[in-house]
């Protein structure tokens, strides 16, 4: 589905760059501008939340989990009516630098706008002139974002942006070569790493020090990829890390969930030039230690974990049985799990199916992405081939539908013997993931602020602006 | 507990022509209510019980399924009547397998999808044997379209190597599946020894791709009788789907009875519960699809005083001209290894033999090699050598390498003699056993005399056979067709075009007891399409019935 999207959208965009061609205006640069605009739409991947699962290119109407409530992604196509039709250049870069619509509102910061911040004045232009006239108008209105008390106050964003939101068109820096310049122009702004793979605040703003170092999102976890050896993807080379974003996967780890739409949406499609730009800057961040072992040796990380080998235990007698006895979770995973990744863990000779030891997912601190991959499944399309793993949570193509205890039982039997052994889940654990990810109490702060003291939280929001105005 | 006791459509039976019925009604807005004999179990489960059987019954499909005292289906034959649930008669054994648990038998089906030929569907008019079916090919053709794509197809684009030999109107939803090893060469050996054709299999198999919200094929070569992750098609898959769409099933209910009102239209069945309690359930329409023997077996129990020989039974056809494809499968040991065994257990076959006009004097037959991994079969044989160690493993992966299956698929003519009735002995619940008189009939029998053996031992020398294996009578294809036949004219036949019974106009019965011919290949597709021919008539009637 998502990749007829993209090819409407770029076969969309050809016909449309074709009857410029035709025409006898200058049609030569607005073409080009027109195709890098183009180019930065898909490696902003602004696709990922714009176009609804079926829906038209760019005409909105996905609803964004947020801890505090669904978002509704806006139309962002030239329809006058229902999009963004009647944007001036100006306007549309105030909405993508500063969160801020043309009519004055505050947009919710679902849309990465201080990554985008980032964005240089010609690429503006190149977006702007490719969302007026390579996109196709629709003429539908969304439905409506209708957050909670008192999120639905669009214009305490305007404190919140003014805490967390900095200035900031990204310059070049002399002492870096024109590659790692362009890869931090990429992290950084367009392809906006930092909003899913930085931890967040108690007020949701990306904390600075922690800069790449892994936060949960939803029901998956967007780890650590700062180069530290341990933590990070420090144990990967460069070449790893391209081929990762081209395909999707290495030998020990797979994109699953919104990095796998990432994957198709945006990066496959990103020049190899400007996927080992963005592997060269990653490379030079500074290594962040995260977890509690920080005495751990550099070959224990999370993509050398675990071995093979099996428990066979509970066989000769019935599958009810075996559910009963001490390898409840060994029975588990030979009665669901073992007929794609192998009775020893070690999946198919050509990865197709991944081997479960010497895996990302089994092999961190968190046990999210192992969760959410058993409850919702893997499903990734890139030129590389249609990798996809059934779920076995509640859906209509479960393979079966496993509950709570069996998963938590499961997911021990893996961690143990093909992951962390340090890491395991309780039946609480897997509900929330099936639950979307663990809740954030940013709303309940919010209200008990707002009882406690009417506008207190504003009151201590100008102060720290205050504060923080006087220190520079 | 409640039971839902009401819908608009009753289904019968879950399996593959229940499931498909029922995604069309449902896509229309019609509620249904699905009534399942058996149990309802997760995929993992049926796999571990196959793993934990001893390896001398692993080759048997139903002992991964053990039936419920409630709803007994056929098992390995023990020849005592008291205790095998099919009772047989006559001069060969319709020893049939088929399940009774929720998704049918589609669980242990090797996926096999082959097309009819409009020539299989005009035997009397080209040949004049058997039946005409009252349509032609291309009625039919659409209804396959839609039966491929649902069930999701993997075949040949090359229309070379497409079944039939005609112009696809569509093409298959996904590519075919690669050959094996063994396939490969016995596909050299058959084109250069007897210019036959090795055809890949039509398959209900997710090729190189998910399909369906189902994941890739990745070769555990198991089938049969349980593909273990859900790339083969079957109707279990369906189930979770049709619920989220509205579906009540409602499993271990066993249908007993189908109750007749004004008009004769039907106006409830009757189940029973493992407590032997009765339930009524009444809709508007009933579709009763529990396969080519519970079916007539059902119709027949029914009998009431408007309908004294049973439920559609005015022509008397309702359990006669019960068919199946009777096969005959040769062992072969070859010289040279072929090794079978990568892929599925059914994936290449030669169809052209099955045409021709030689079906004035005999039936025509499939031959396929099939791609089951010979150790299952070989060990006891290797064992039995004496041999321990290391020599026992390389007599063992010997045997596996050079032993293969052989197959001969022959179609069979329509018999009124061949019948189902109820038998006097009861089962579980105290329901007639069915009772089944056989004769595969001289049609076949010459064919395997003066044709399909003779190729077969052609095919066995050209492939540098050393022994052959040849059983002395006919094996069941458990392709369960017939009993309730379909024609235009309601005095020699149960249904109409649509699969509606001649009798009543508010109850459908598709599926294989429909058709009027059983060529030479598989069935179920042919009896998907019927179900979307059914799907279609239905939808249209109760529309028409609501507005």
């Amino acid at each position: 589905m998502r990749r007829v999207i993209m090819m409407t959208g770029a076969g969309a965009l050809l016909l449309s760059l074709q009857a410029m061609a035709a025409t006898s205006t200058p049609a030569g640069d607005d073409a080009a501008v027109m195709a890098r605009g183009a180019y930065l739409a898909t490696a902003s991947d602004c696709t990922a939340c714009h176009t609804a699962p079926g829906g038209k290119p760019m005409a909105g109407g996905l609803a964004i989990a947020s801890p505090v409530g669904d978002i509704i992604a806006s139309n962002i196509t030239p329809s006058t009516s229902d999009g963004i039709g009647d944007y001036s250049e100006q306007d549309f870069a105030r909405a993508l630098r500063k969160g801020v619509r043309a009519d004055g509102a505050n947009l919710y910061p679902a849309m990465p706008y201080t990554a985008y911040a980032h964005l240089s004045d010609d690429d503006i232009h190149a977006l702007y002139v490719y969302f007026m006239k390579g996109v196709t108008p629709v003429n539908e209105p969304t439905g409506t974002t209708n957050l909670p008390f008192p999120m639905n106050l669009r214009f305490s964003m305007k404190f919140w942006n003014l805490l967390f939101l900095k200035d900031g068109v990204i310059t070049p820096d002399p002492q870096h070569s024109e590659t790692w310049n362009r890869g931090r122009y990429l992290v950084e702004g367009p392809a906006h790493c930092s909003t899913c793979h930085t931890p967040r605040g108690i007020l949701m703003q990306e904390k600075g020090d922690q800069w790449l170092a892994g936060a949960q999102v939803g029901p998956w976890y967007a780890p650590n990829i700062t180069p530290d050896v341990t933590s990070g993807i420090g144990s990967w080379s460069r070449q790893d890390l391209v081929t990762y974003l081209k395909t999707g996967r290495i030998d020990r780890a797979q994109a699953a969930g919104s990095m796998a739409e990432a994957i198709e949406h945006s990066f496959q499609h990103l020049t190899d030039d400007d996927l080992k730009a963005m592997a060269t800057y990653l490379g030079t961040l500074p290594a962040i230690r995260t977890g509690d072992d920080g005495s751990s040796a550099e070959e224990d990380n999370r993509f050398e974990r675990g071995s093979p080998g099996s428990d066979l235990s509970f066989r000769g007698t019935s599958y009810a049985k075996g559910l009963k006895g001490d390898s409840e979770g060994a029975q588990l995973y030979a009665a669901h799990c073992a007929s794609c990744h192998n009775y020893d863990g070690q999946g198919t000779a050509d990865g197709y199916y991944p081997s479960l030891y010497h895996n990302a997912a089994l092999g961190g601190d968190t046990a999210s992405n192992l969760l959410a991959a058993i409850l919702y499944g893997v499903d990734r399309e890139t030129q590389n081939g249609h990798f996809f793993m059934p779920p076995f949570g509640d859906q209509p193509n479960a393979v079966t539908s496993l509950d709570n205890e069996q998963i938590a039982a499961l997911a021990n039997y893996l961690l143990e013997r093909y992951g962390n052994p340090d890491v395991s889940v309780s039946s609480q654990d897997v509900q929330s993931i099936r639950d979307g990810g663990p809740a954030s109490n940013i709303l309940m702060l919010a209200r008990v602020g707002m009882a406690a003291g009417g506008i207190v939280l504003v009151v201590v929001l100008i102060a720290v602006i205050l504060h923080r105005r006087r220190r520079r | 507990m409640s039971h839902p006791s009401s819908a608009e459509v009753v289904i019968v039976g879950t399996g593959v022509v229940g499931a498909v019925m029922a995604e069309q009604l449902l896509d229309a807005g019609i509620s249904v209510l699905m009534l399942e004999a058996g149990p309802r179990v997760s995929r993992g489960e049926v796999v571990e019980t196959f793993r934990n059987l001893p390896l001398g019954i692993k080759g048997n499909a139903s002992s991964s399924y053990p039936p419920r005292p409630w709803a007994p289906h056929p098992m390995p034959r023990t020849g005592n009547p008291d205790e095998d649930y099919l009772q047989l008669s006559g001069p060969d054994e319709y020893a049939q397998t088929y399940i009774r648990y929720a998704g049918g038998s589609t669980w242990h089906w090797a996926g096999t999808c082959w097309r009819l030929t409009p020539e299989d569907m005009r035997l009397n008019s080209l040949y004049g044997v058997g039946r005409d079916w009252v349509f032609d090919y291309d009625t039919l053709d659409p209804y396959y379209n839609m039966a491929e794509y649902a069930l999701g197809i993997c075949g040949p684009s090359d229309p070379d190597l497409q079944w039939p030999r005609r112009a696809r109107s569509r093409p298959y939803p996904m590519p075919h599946l690669p050959f094996s090893p063994g396939e490969e060469k016995f596909t050299r050996v058959v084109s250069e020894a007897l210019g036959y054709t090795n055809l890949p299999v039509a398959q209900a198999r997710n090729s190189g791709t998910p399909y369906d919200g189902r994941p890739a094929c990745c070769a555990n070569n198991n089938c049969v009788p349980v593909c273990p992750i859900g790339a083969k098609y079957d109707a279990a898959t369906a189930l979770a789907r049709l619920e989220s769409k509205g579906a009540v099933i409602l499993s271990n209910a066993v249908v007993h009875r189908i109750e007749t009102g004004e008009n004769n239209r039907i106006q409830a069945v009757h189940y029973l519960d493992p407590q032997k309690t009765s339930h009524r359930v009444t809709g508007k329409h009933f579709v009763i699809a529990c396969n080519g023997i519970e079916t007539p077996k059902l119709l027949l129990m029914s009998a009431d005083e408007r309908n004294p020989t049973g439920i559609a039974n005015r022509s008397d056809q309702v359990g006669r001209n019960m068919m199946d494809h009777p096969q005959i499968g040769l062992t072969l040991t070859l010289e040279e290894p072929y090794w079978l065994g990568r892929g599925p257990v059914v994936n290449s076959g030669i169809m052209e033999t099955s045409q021709g006009d030689f079906r004035s004097e005999h039936a025509g037959a499939y031959f396929r090699m099939n791609n089951f991994a010979r150790n299952r079969y070989v060990t006891f044989d290797a064992l039995r050598t004496g041999k321990v160690g290391q020599a026992l493993d390389e007599e063992i992966r010997r045997r596996t390498a050079c032993t293969v299956n052989l197959v001969a698929a022959h179609e069979i003519l329509p018999d009124a003699n061949n019948r189902l009735t109820l038998s006097d002995r009861k089962d579980w619940l105290g329901l007639p056993k069915p009772h089944i008189h056989y004769d595969v009939g001289d049609y076949t029998r010459r064919s395997a005399r003066d044709y399909s053996m003779p190729i077969a031992r052609r095919i066995a020398s050209a492939m540098g056979a050393v022994e052959v294996k040849e059983p002395k009578g006919f094996a069941q294809s458990k392709h369960l067709m017939g009993g309730t036949i379909m024609g235009n004219d309601p005095s020699d036949s149960v249904v109409d075009s649509w699969c509606r019974s001649h009798d009543h106009d508010n109850l459908f019965l598709p599926g294989g007891g429909a058709m009027p011919s059983t060529a030479c290949g598989n069935s179920t597709l042919t009896m998907v399409a019927l179900a979307f021919r059914a799907a279609e008539a239905l939808v249209n009637q109760a529309r028409g019935a609501s507005a």
